[in-house]
């Protein structure tokens, strides 16, 4: 069986009877597609299962999916605090790493590639020759629901989870990026799941990073709001896109001892049954 | 750092339960009110981005515009006064109320009429006006209030958003000496009431501007209650202050910009009032300022725009980035402190980042760190500005400021943030330290907590205040990923191509005359349809089922044959007297978008026929209804009026729990006449 990707068999006929079955079904064209992961410093260091969730997917869409070794951070924390030569420092490192990798850049989270396709210019915008090079780099920049569904073109993974899925549009994400209709379109194919609206659901989470640190007061009632419509629509999943508000919910829901589970959209996508 | 006194406010607004719900409706009802009223502006988008243009391109070339706005106003009669800071601008006013009556009156103290001005609350007028011995009288229902409590605004558009409808009720039973009520009207009718009587008798009115028009000179205020056509008609000098980055190019410009401000402000498509100023009263009229002075402020705005802040100035002072910021939400606008404890004028996104720019980063720049960067303000933005880079820019100092060398980044951090970023840059910028880090926090989680995978954590650090942390893994994702040769590509369907298509815009009534009926109607307003034979017979009709037998009337209406009213026992005066139960004026046109009347002054058109009496009867020829705000601009009765009234509807507040109550200051009943032919 050693020509047969990781699926089971089974698996695999499931999805060619599927195949059969629909007549939209096209078969993606096998141009390879080099993948430069970045995974984001939140997966990498807390949520890896998600970050392999978004390698399969990605694989399974037919892209060579590499992950640059020396990558840290995009340097998101420190440009929020204001810390610029800090977070200018973490960005040039970034830059450096993705400039000696070819093929676009892919993102698990809507914060850092908002970090580098906006903030990166407002950062070195004193600094011609590094600015161009930001700018080379947020061209190939991509997030990863942005990825499937505008560059491949895809938006069915044949995906199976039997439940009520819940999507939250995380701000950088929704607003900074302008990218919902991706997300939406890869959860609306999801075999199985009920997608039920969150009321309220444009509202912030109160994560914001250093904010859920420097301000928790606010931060708690912003979250507790976010819960409690949550709560509202009974649903035992919420589907997020970016690893700082799925640790930041989480978290909050944790310490409520409350049971629901705040997955990353990759983990939605890879999963064949509940 | 974050001051203490921020801190404290934060806290003591959060546990204020009657704050708390004061604040959640504010922010639900303004909210979808901004989006209901833009759903009527199909090409908001389109808009959006012209305004922001259009305040680009003033911003940039402010001296120039300024220059040629400053000519056209004192070439209009206007008195022009510059003042470069908050010190100047106080002086400038006092000076002005000192002389007023300097020959016969004692000096003290004047009565000062005010309608809503930030910029008076920027420079601390009141403060100053008082200790100067005057006695000055907010006429703005919600300034009322807040005046009468002691307190500052809590809001840029709406002061007494934070109050309930009893603590309105307390304090004007404590304040003003009536009965306890609850009852909305009866409240409003009481400021009616007191404040009308402070109309009538001020030696001053003084105003701000919501747009000064560079190509006219214009001045223009808009206002719901009539308080602002108040102050600057009935007393004899009018004072306006106006921020000096206000200045819209032309006539269009300021149709475009009205078209967003009150949408955003209030979900209104137009405001029942918007004034347009260009001259004290001309030798012929009966009624307007007789001397109007403009002052314009500077205050650290050259300053701003100048900065990598300069993107604030773009600012309308619509209040729409308050309504949707979900921390405004829980604070309201008293809370934002400076660390001396003094409240910011401007609160909420554009305050934390208007406020530390105009009155310095020392004082106000740690309330740009309460924000998540969630965007909510920018999207609400109808001018479409940056906030939160805006707002990361005041954390790292205004970057471009004169003050480069000082290095006073992280504004606002606390002492154990900037540690630890600080060591987080080091870290993040070298993957060997970055591998050992995760490593040793992956061991050392696992040994606090070797079961979950989410830790209790202290509230002291902040995160742990209310929620759980999770465990670094022990395996990290660069430990895990192992580079594959992608395997046979799988079987997925393609994309489907789709447009996202603009909501079509609302077929609009071909009927000019039927859509101003009923965007009129929809606000109170009463339109009758009759023909020019008809107009003498239904007017009478009109007037005697009302029992009205005296009105302010202009020299002229149209159509109306004045023997027919006085053989009908109507007496059509002439005279400014307030005792009167109505008005009658004519209109140089009709806006069918808005159901708006375009009233001018002029010999024989006094502003107060629209204004002062509880029923205005307006009477407009069904060919003079335009569609659009733009085109009644156009008009030249419009540019060569000293003043101009928009009007729709009657008077209006919603400033004690965003309640609408009809008949603040203005008219209380509105009734249009529109004839045929």
């Amino acid at each position: 069986m050693a020509f047969l990707p990781k699926q089971s068999l089974p698996e695999y006929r499931r999805l060619l009877c599927f195949a059969r079955n629909d007549i939209k079904l096209l078969e993606y064209n096998k141009a390879m597609r080099t993948v430069q992961l970045f995974i984001t410093c939140l997966v990498d260091s807390f949520f890896p299962e998600v970050g392999e969730a978004m390698v399969d997917v990605l694989r399974r869409a037919g892209a060579d999916v590499d992950f640059p070794r020396d990558q840290t951070c995009c340097g998101q924390p420190t440009f929020n605090a204001g810390l610029r030569a800090e977070a200018r420092q973490i960005a040039e490192h970034t830059i450096r790493v993705f400039e000696s990798v070819k093929g676009e850049v892919v993102i698990p989270s809507g914060s850092c590639a908002h970090m580098i396709r906006h903030n990166y210019e407002e950062l070195f915008a004193d600094d011609p020759t590094w600015l161009s090079r930001a700018k080379a780099l947020a061209a190939r920049t991509y997030e990863f629901t942005e990825y499937l569904v505008d560059v491949l073109g895809i938006t069915d993974f044949g995906a199976r989870w039997d439940g009520t899925l819940t999507y939250h549009p995380t701000c950088h994400l929704h607003r900074g990026l302008g990218i919902d209709r991706q997300p939406r379109e890869l959860l609306a194919n999801v075999r199985g799941a009920e997608i039920r609206e969150l009321p309220e659901a444009e509202d912030c989470c109160g994560f914001g990073g250093i904010f859920s640190v420097e301000h928790p007061e606010l931060s708690a009632e912003m979250l507790k709001r976010k819960i409690k419509n949550l709560e509202a629509t009974q649903s035992p999943t919420l589907v997020v896109c970016d690893a700082g508000c799925l640790m930041h919910i989480q978290g909050g829901l944790h310490r409520n001892k409350m049971k629901q589970k705040v997955v990353h959209i990759a983990e939605i996508l890879a999963a064949k049954q509940s | 750092m974050t001051p203490t006194r921020f801190k404290e406010r934060i806290r003591t607004s959060i546990a204020n339960e009657a704050l708390q719900i004061a604040l959640d409706n504010n922010a639900q009802r303004r909210v979808n009110g901004r989006i209901a009223a833009f759903a009527s502006l199909p090409d908001w988008k389109e808009r959006r981005q012209r305004a922001h243009a259009v305040r680009a391109d003033v911003i940039s070339h402010l001296d120039e515009y300024l220059n040629q706005f400053i000519a056209k106003v004192s070439g209009n009669g206007i008195i022009v006064h510059r003042a470069k800071d908050a010190a100047e601008a106080v002086k400038t006013v006092l000076e002005i109320v000192n002389r007023v009556g300097a020959d016969g009156h004692p000096p003290l103290p004047k009565l000062i009429a005010k309608s809503k001005s930030m910029v008076s609350e920027e420079i601390e007028l009141n403060h100053f006006l008082g200790a100067a011995g005057h006695r000055v009288a907010e006429t703005d229902l919600g300034e009322y209030i807040v005046q009468l409590r002691g307190e500052k605004p809590a809001h840029i558009i709406t002061p007494a958003v934070h109050l309930r409808r009893h603590q309105v009720g307390q304090l004007f039973h404590e304040k003003l000496g009536i009965p306890y009520t609850e009852d909305i009207p009866t409240l409003t009718n009481t400021a009616r009431k007191v404040l009308r009587e402070v109309f009538l008798t001020a030696d001053v009115g003084i105003s701000g501007v919501n747009f000064g028009v560079a190509e006219t000179g214009t001045l223009c205020i808009v206002t719901n209650e009539g308080n602002g056509r108040m102050v600057t008609t009935m007393p004899p000098i009018h004072i306006a202050l106006m921020g000096m980055e206000r200045i819209v190019p032309t006539l269009d410009d300021l149709a475009l910009m009205l078209s967003l401000l009150p949408r955003s402000a209030t979900g209104q498509k137009i405001t029942v009032y918007t004034q347009l100023i260009h001259s004290p009263r001309r030798a012929d009229e009966l009624d307007g300022a007789r001397e109007r002075h403009l002052v314009i402020v500077d205050n650290g705005r050259s300053r701003l725009q100048h900065s990598a802040l300069q993107e604030a100035l773009y600012c309308i002072r619509c209040g729409a980035c308050l309504n949707a910021c979900p921390v405004f939400r829980e604070l309201g606008g008293h809370a934002y402190v400076g660390d001396d404890d003094s409240i910011a004028p401007y609160p909420g996104p554009i305050g934390s980042i208007v406020s530390p720019g105009l009155l310095g980063l020392e004082q106000f720049g740690h309330l740009a760190q309460a924000s998540s960067l969630c965007g909510a303000c920018k999207d609400a933005c109808p001018v479409d500005i940056d906030l939160p880079k805006l707002l990361t820019r005041v954390r790292a100092g205004n970057p471009s400021s004169k003050k480069q060398n000082e290095r006073h980044d992280g504004i606002g951090l606390s002492f154990m943030s900037r540690i630890g970023l600080h060591a987080y840059g080091v870290i993040a910028s070298s993957p060997r330290l970055f591998r050992l880090s995760q490593k040793l926090a992956g061991i050392g989680t696992r040994i606090v907590s070797p079961f979950s995978q989410w830790l209790w954590i202290p509230s002291f650090t902040g995160w742990g205040y209310s929620k759980d942390f999770p465990r670094f893994a022990t395996k990290t994702f660069r430990e895990r990923f192992h580079r594959e040769d992608t395997k046979g590509a799988e079987i997925f369907s393609k994309k489907k191509e789709e447009r996202i298509e603009e909501e079509p815009s609302k077929v609009q009534s071909a009927n000019g005359v039927g859509r101003f009926t009923e965007e009129l109607t929809a606000l109170g307003g009463n339109v009758y349809r009759v023909s020019k034979a008809e107009l003498n017979d239904k007017l009478i009709e009109f007037l005697k089922s009302r029992n009205i037998d005296a009105a302010l009337m202009w020299d002229q209406v149209e159509g109306v044959d004045e023997v027919r009213l006085t053989e009908a026992g109507v007496r059509a005066v002439r005279s400014v007297d307030p005792t009167l139960k109505a008005g009658i004026t004519g209109a140089v046109s009709a806006i069918a978008e808005t159901g708006t009347l375009v009233i001018p002054s002029g010999k024989g058109q006094p502003l107060s026929a629209s204004l002062l009496s509880e029923t205005h009867i307006a009477v407009v020829k069904s060919s003079q209804v335009v569609l659009s705000l733009e085109e009644a601009l156009l008009r030249n009765e419009v540019r060569d009026a000293s003043a101009v009234a928009l009007v729709t509807g009657p008077s209006r507040t919603a400033d004690i729990e965003m309640t609408l109550t009809i008949g603040v200051h203005g008219p209380k009943e509105l009734h249009v006449f529109v004839v045929d032919g």
